[in-house]
């Protein structure tokens, strides 16, 4: 029953490759109107960064002009989730690489983060605040860092740090980060609420993202607290904050995926989504629901996939195990994956895609230290717990 | 002020999860042949943005006018941040065309190499500056190939701008003779060819008198009707080959294959119960049209650059003619010897005949309907 669609699925993804690979081609356009490439911010953005970038080229010797422009090209990479801007904010810094101001160091710290350079990230932001204890950014990026990285204890520790240093909503969220994956999401969960209903709905456009972040996260607890009804009115309500935000489409298309709402997952994401994490959702809400782009965009995927490995990039094991799982259909190579992005990232989406790697492999003796950290921290969820348990029993 | 700052960082932050463009990247293919270097480098369209400001108009959208306008900054911009070199001397760089191309993650211009060295490149360096000013975390994806379809694959980086790569530069003799050794080979390993041209030749010192079978008066006589097949089957395939690789002919390869399985039983039949013209050169020449084709499949699996096709065609052929006349030097001579023993009609043809019938039509139902059923 099952070799039909099988069979017309890899017609299709047939169809797809010779259709890509008869495009992909170069050409030379017919007429000087059309439309090449469509640049992702908008212009106002972009002369600000032109002008700034002008002015750091007339002084190359400034540090603050440089460290303006690497901090607006990180906040362009954050808004539009994009790493050009991050490889930008580098070359920006690039004559300070190497120096010891706190400033640099966090800046250099927060883009080997994103790069998942974590033990680097870890002592450079170590290095700034031995400088400066009571650099707040310095104490919230390492807080993350080890969040991502595992170490719970001593993300709480920095967050503690944070709440002497920065506004309320910035220390709760932090706080609520780490509780909401150490056994005390219900607490967190609280916690948020009070403080979003405290704090100022000022207009700006960086309290507006504060707020988003923080109203995702409350989601993400009532998801994990067995509560959909909230998780959904949150993240409609992070959703209509900022509608362009990609972690909040990217944690709501789970949250859809896991309740079988697949056509809502198409239409929440685009089939031409720039943004990997995106595309991934899409693709798995597209095949299994047998929408008819399930082949091509599976397609697109694949050789994005396989563009970030001709670099030699490892950054997205977590998305890349997801995918080899689902789409590729190969366990054990998914479960090589995942178990490499654990070695790096420990966040719940790895211990899960972990878990269900191997399962599918048949190998759940591969993922005892998955089952361990989670004994340990305490992580609440009914689905982590569910496949925990299948992966437990023998 | 400070929650300000701290918002966007932390949000930075905690988004890690979210970032996940493509990173930049410039696709850089050169194809080395002797001193001379054809190529093509794929540039990012929103990265050469970055640079010279493709925007002309400042509506957020790069067109093609926009590009076709900038070719000359484009041009200036990347011959500086690209330098080639063999044993240490320069190879001048010139872009020859701009074409546009997409990839998995936007527009990219596509701008024609060409470089040429002072002498034959036998290690080749590349220095790589594209976009690094600017963007620390691109990369230059450099795929190399030279004329024997070697291919190098090697990433640029900030860190690691220059790099060398040491060529095995077949000489064209070189080439040439590892494609009659191919040529040779397919004949070799292709046991339908083989049995095609024994099919032919059996009977090839006997002709047909009414029923019988009576062997041929003199040796010359012999190598006559034998030249002429050979010669007929050979202009036909030749020519069907050349057809094929050129790409102005092309059939599905399962169809060439069944048909070629066909024409060795049909020719071995016919050694049984005459079913086919009977000049012999007429039906060799008819079924090598047919081998040619499969020959040419051989060929195409071998992923010729285009630079090399005629040296490889020609090689090839002249492989295949080798393997084919050392198959008539070991086989005329023997059934010459044999021919007018009172076995040879019955024992040999009819029964050699028969059994090579026999294999071919398995290959036929094999290749028609894709089944398997002979170990060969």
């Amino acid at each position: 029953m099952r070799a039909l669609p099988l069979l017309a699925r890899c017609a299709g993804a047939l169809l797809a490759i010779i259709a890509s690979s008869a495009l992909a081609a170069p050409y030379r356009p017919h007429s000087d109107s059309e439309i090449l490439e469509t640049l992702p911010s908008g212009p106002a953005s972009e002369r600000a960064t032109r002008a700034l970038r002008a002015l750091t080229l007339r002084d190359p010797g400034n540090l603050d002009l440089a460290l303006r422009l690497a901090s607006l090209h990180i906040a362009r990479a954050r808004s539009a989730s994009d790493p050009r801007e991050l490889g930008r904010a580098q070359a920006t810094l690039s004559p300070w690489w190497n120096a010891e101001a706190p400033p640099v160091l966090v800046l250099r710290a927060t883009i080997e983060q994103s790069n998942h350079v974590f033990d680097a990230a870890r002592a450079d932001l170590e290095r700034a605040l031995a400088a400066e204890p009571a650099n707040a950014q310095a104490w919230l990026t390492l807080a993350t860092v080890q969040q991502v990285t595992g170490d719970l204890r001593g993300a709480g520790d920095s967050c503690r740090r944070v709440a002497d240093l920065a506004i309320a909503l910035v220390a709760v969220a932090c706080q609520a980060s780490v509780d909401g994956v150490s056994g005390r999401a219900a607490y967190a969960y609280e916690a948020l609420e009070d403080v979003l209903a405290r704090s100022s709905r000022a207009n700006g456009s960086e309290s507006m993202r504060l707020r988003t972040w923080a109203t995702t996260l409350q989601a993400e607890l009532a998801e994990r607290l067995a509560r959909p009804a909230d998780a959904e009115r949150l993240y409609r309500a992070s959703r209509a904050l900022d509608p362009n935000d990609a972690y909040t489409i990217a944690a709501y298309a789970d949250f859809l995926i896991d309740a079988e709402r697949y056509t809502e997952v198409l239409d929440l994401i685009p089939r031409d989504t720039a943004v990997d994490t995106l595309l991934l959702r899409r693709v798995q809400a597209a095949v299994r629901s047998g929408a008819a782009d399930a082949a091509s965009s599976a397609n697109d995927l694949d050789q994005r996939f396989a563009a970030l490995r001709a670099r030699g990039e490892r950054v997205h094991l977590r998305e890349e195990a997801r995918y080899t799982l689902e789409i590729g259909r190969s366990p054990e190579q998914a479960l090589v994956l995942a178990l490499d992005n654990w070695r790096v990232q420990k966040e719940p989406l790895d211990a899960r895609i972990a878990l269900e790697a191997a399962l599918a492999a048949h190998r759940p003796q591969a993922v005892a230290g998955v089952l361990d950290w989670i004994a340990s921290t305490h992580l609440e969820g009914a689905r982590i717990a569910e496949l925990a348990r299948q992966a437990r029993s023998p | 002020m400070m929650a300000r700052a701290i918002a966007s960082l932390l949000l930075l932050s905690i988004a890690s999860t979210a970032f996940a463009h493509k990173p930049s990247d410039s696709y850089l293919m050169l194809h080395v042949d002797a001193a001379a270097i054809d190529g093509q480098w794929d540039i990012a369209l929103r990265d050469l943005d970055a640079v010279v400001d493709l925007d002309a108009n400042a509506d957020g959208r790069i067109d093609w006018g926009e590009l076709r306008q900038r070719n000359a900054e484009i041009d200036a911009y990347a011959l500086a941040r690209l330098a080639l070199s063999s044993d240490g001397q320069a190879c001048p760089l010139a872009i020859t065309d701009h074409q546009v191309d997409r990839h998995s993650d936007g527009g990219y211009v596509v701008l024609g190499l060409h470089a040429r060295c002072p002498s034959r490149i036998d290690a080749l360096g590349v220095d790589y500056g594209l976009l690094f000013d600017i963007d620390a975390q691109h990369r230059g994806l450099l795929k190399l190939e030279t004329a024997s379809s070697t291919v190098v694959s090697a990433v640029f980086s900030e860190t690691r701008r220059r790099q060398s790569f040491a060529l095995q530069q077949p000489s064209t003799f070189g080439q040439f003779r590892a494609y009659v050794a191919d040529g040779i080979g397919h004949i070799a390993a292709g046991f339908d060819h083989l049995l095609f041209l024994v099919a032919l030749l059996l009977p090839a010192v006997l002709v047909r008198n009414g029923r019988r079978w009576e062997p041929v008066a003199s040796f010359p006589r012999a190598c006559r009707s034998v030249a002429g097949t050979v010669t007929a089957f050979t202009v036909a395939h030749s020519i069907t080959l050349s057809l094929a690789t050129l790409s102005l002919v092309s059939l599905p390869s399962r169809l060439v294959e069944s048909l070629i399985a066909l024409s060795v039983l049909l020719t071995a039949l016919d050694n049984v119960w005459p079913i086919l013209p009977r000049r012999r050169w007429q039906v060799a020449f008819a079924f090598g049209l047919l081998h040619g084709f499969g020959f040419a499949s051989v060929l195409a699996d071998l992923q010729l650059p285009p630079s090399a096709l005629a040296l490889s065609l020609f090689g090839f052929n002249v492989g295949v003619e080798i393997g084919q006349l050392v198959l008539v030097l070991l086989l005329v001579p023997l059934v010459y010897w044999v021919r007018d023993t009172r076995a040879y009609p019955r024992l040999g043809v009819i029964c050699a005949s028969a059994v090579i019938a026999l294999l071919s039509s398995g290959w036929l139902i094999e290749r028609s309907l894709d089944v398997r059923l002979l170990p060969f």
